[in-house]
């Protein structure tokens, strides 16, 4: 049996796991990743001091990996949105597994926020939730992404639900700057303490940790997007495969 | 059918009382620990993170097991594969 057609999209070699100089750098970047969070866990316990009480004490320490879970997800929502956008001007397989990895890692670094947030805000404010605009908006956006991630995983993966994922993660991209100016333009109850002027760390260690805290999750998003985009795109060529392999009687 | 409004006029007229019923009061203080609160929030973090890695890890197992199973059809030639 002739394989020749086969080998251009043949599976053994193109879609396995990360090998060689990639394989370096991921595991590279993996151990940077976890270095820089255990550096910034012990920080964070042993060294920043405590906020005052209407900060929430000793919950104020989730400030170090809420903020940074919130900028992550804005991160991957930028990649959903860029990559969507050009899947809409012009359709590939890397390009649709990039957005859905977007969406994907939005999705889980907005569980994060969405999860510890309130839990500061019982302390802080005495309620898990309320409907605060940066709340709100926040809420919202990752609704979107869920949206996306859930259209991807049961509508199939046709064209048109390709491109129908892709405007909808353009869309839950638009959402994320009003996210960010809500506090300003609508007010609320979520502090603003990170601003141009300098913000409102009034202590060295914590914008450190804050610093430090932005690093990790950058990090960790790219680690996340790289695995989930060649998870994704291996899924899309596998499917190819399968119907070149239907297609030429070579399976049934 | 609609609960019943507490009476929140109502005060513990005995001391002995205390264990044996309970007494709404207007504005009672924050008890929820701040430590508690700190430890959830760091372990659904983390928990919302490693259950991640561990459906991705799923998927590609799943991923590896269809790539061995189309190597395996496409090398017997067909007609008994995967379908």
């Amino acid at each position: 049996m002739d394989h020749a057609d086969l080998q251009p999209y043949c599976p053994s070699t193109r879609f396995s796991p990360v090998t060689g100089t990639r394989d370096k750098v991921f595991y590279g970047l993996f151990a940077a990743t976890a270095a820089i969070f255990a550096y910034l866990i012990g920080y964070i316990f042993l060294v920043t001091p405590l906020a005052q009480i209407q900060a929430g004490g000793l919950a104020q320490k989730i400030f170090y990996f809420h903020v940074p879970a919130a900028y992550a997800m804005y991160l991957c929502g930028a990649v959903c949105c860029v990559s969507s956008a050009l899947y809409l001007y012009s359709p590939t397989d890397a390009r649709d597994a990039a957005a859905r990895a977007g969406a994907d890692c939005a999705v889980v670094f907005g569980a994060m926020v969405l999860g510890s947030g309130p839990l500061w805000a019982k302390k802080a404010w005495g309620v898990y939730w309320t409907w605060d605009p940066r709340l709100t908006t926040t809420l919202l956006s990752v609704l979107v992404f869920v949206s996306v991630v859930m259209l991807r995983a049961f509508a199939g993966n046709g064209e048109a639900e390709r491109k129908f994922a892709s405007a909808l993660g353009v869309l839950g991209t638009v959402t994320l700057p009003i996210i960010h100016y809500a506090v300003v333009m609508w007010g609320g109850n979520h502090p603003t303490v990170i601003t141009k002027t300098g913000g409102g760390l009034r202590h060295p260690a914590m914008t450190h940790a804050l610093l430090v805290g932005f690093v990790a999750m950058t990090l960790l998003a790219a680690l996340l997007l790289w695995a989930r985009t060649r998870l994704a795109l291996a899924q899309s060529r596998i499917a190819r495969v399968e119907e070149h392999a239907i297609a030429t009687g070579q399976i049934d | 059918m609609t609960q019943a409004q507490p009476d929140t006029t109502a005060t513990v007229s005995d001391p002995g009382s205390r264990s044996t019923e309970f007494v709404p009061v207007q504005g009672g203080g924050e008890t929820t620990s701040a430590a508690s609160l700190l430890i959830a929030a760091y372990m659904l973090m983390w928990g919302l993170l490693f259950a991640f890695v561990f459906l991705s890890w799923r998927r590609q197992a799943r991923v590896e097991t269809r790539i061995a199973e189309l190597e395996k059809a496409i090398a017997g030639g067909g007609g008994s594969g995967p379908q």
